[in-house]
């Protein structure tokens, strides 16, 4: 199976173990993501003010070229991008003045790029036709979970593991439409096929603190202690997410938060896709283990999975 | 601190704004407080989240513009997927942050950031400050 893969800006650089491993977990399960050409950044946020339509123009106009390119599918990672690009096709869908307003300035950018020479849009309007998908659904109803447990080679056996979902996979629900927003069930369900026991943790679906990591410190620390310490509570050896900027706030502040909590115990944090990879057969040095502030290896290697 | 009523003020221009800005209807609030039950940030803040709707149905555009609330906002839509009414309280603060950063200057900015913070957030928290904390 081939399918279009628009990776964002994150997990070039900061979060590269994430892209890897979700690359390297993809092969084996026989997909191949294919980068579509000329992508840029989302935009990162939603622009939710009705004023701010022109922020709308860099993930449609990413959307697009997928729809152009042949495709109707195209799988992201990013939890931010995701959000992004699923709620900006679902406003081309459903609000016919935005829909009306970005064709008709991607139709002056097809109009430019033919002048330069360069050929890249048809010319044709948009209308929302491009499902966006989160490698998570790809797993779940494209690949089938019950397929990715046949090709487990070393089952997560007795790993217990907190299941974070964080913001913006599952909020606003209407738009995301992508679980049940106060009780999801597919980071769950995909711990379950690898093997691994899913800890119920009532902070699963709070905020990590997002933006504020950067603007407001001291608040996020606060909102990430309180997520790490249900999970440890709740007697989870790890915490599996999705997203860059809760592992941001999760995984790499944990020795700031060492220092303002006492008593916080700091417990490993790994992208569900690492934990998929290394599932699937993939050497603990494939994983991208040395981009953690805390060392994942000695768990594993507890339970003989490394 | 003396806030002050009037009708001028409920009627005035700010309101409608906020609305226009939002996408949300004010009025639809009842002031059931669940929004700030659920808000993960309201410790920090000043006014609570169902605080801020009353007082822009109550047209106190200089106390908003002046509170902490609006620029804590995670923009975490937990208030959205609980409020009884439909509320998007993301959208309103998103209305109150673009009208005080017209007046103002930007409220976080690479600037603002310390370098260490600089070299290790990822990509996507810098754009974030940019967009919700800056013009």
């Amino acid at each position: 199976m081939k399918l279009p893969y628009y990776p964002g800006c994150t997990l070039k650089d900061r979060t590269s173990q994430l892209e890897s491993t979700a690359l390297a977990a993809a092969e084996k399960l026989g997909v191949e993501l294919r980068e579509i050409p000329n992508w840029t950044c989302c935009g990162a946020v939603y622009p939710v003010s009705e004023t701010r339509i022109m922020n709308l123009v860099a993930p449609i106009r990413i959307l697009k070229e997928v729809g152009e390119g042949g495709d109707d599918r195209v799988v992201t990672i990013c939890d931010f991008c995701y959000n992004v690009l699923k709620r900006a096709n679902r406003a081309i869908v459903d609000d016919d003045v935005k829909r009306t307003r970005m064709n008709l300035f991607l139709s002056d950018d097809d109009r430019r790029w033919a002048a330069s020479g360069r050929q890249v849009g048809d010319g044709e309007a948009y209308d929302g036709g491009v499902k966006v998908l989160h490698y998570l659904e790809m797993l779940r109803d494209e690949v089938g979970f019950e397929k990715m447990a046949a090709a487990v080679e070393r089952p997560l056996k007795d790993l217990r593991l907190a299941p974070y979902y964080g913001c913006n996979l599952l909020r606003p629900a209407q738009e995301m439409d992508f679980d049940d927003p106060e009780d999801p069930r597919i980071m769950e369900d995909f711990i379950g096929h690898l093997g691994g026991t899913a800890v119920a943790f009532p902070y699963r679906t709070e905020c990590c603190g997002s933006f504020l990591g950067l603007s407001s410190p001291p608040a996020a620390r606060r909102l990430s202690h309180t997520i790490l310490a249900s999970a440890r509570k709740n007697k989870a050896e790890a915490v599996v997410l999705s997203c860059p900027m809760c592992f941001y706030n999760l995984e790499t502040k944990q020795k700031e938060l060492a220092g303002e909590y006492p008593g916080f115990q700091p417990i490993p944090v790994f992208f569900f896709t690492q934990l998929l990879a290394l599932a699937l057969g993939r050497s603990a040095e494939e994983l991208g283990f040395e981009e953690h502030a805390i060392d994942p290896l000695p768990l594993l290697q507890e339970r003989n999975l490394v | 601190m003396r806030t002050e009523l009037s009708t001028r003020k409920v009627r005035g221009d700010f309101l409608a704004r906020v609305e226009e800005l939002s996408g949300q209807s004010i009025w639809a609030c009842y002031q059931c407080g669940g929004c700030s039950a659920g808000c993960p940030v309201a410790e920090e803040m000043d006014l609570l989240p169902n605080t801020v709707i009353r007082y822009v149905q109550l047209g106190l555009e200089e106390e908003l513009m002046k509170a902490k609330t609006i620029w804590l906002c995670a923009s975490c839509f937990q208030c959205h997927s609980r409020c009884p009414r439909g509320i998007d309280i993301s959208k309103i603060m998103d209305a109150l942050r673009q009208m005080a950063l017209g007046s103002g200057p930007d409220r976080c900015g690479p600037d603002e950031i310390p370098a260490s913070e600089l070299a290790g957030a990822p990509q996507q928290a810098l754009v974030t400050v940019v967009r919700k904390l800056g013009n």
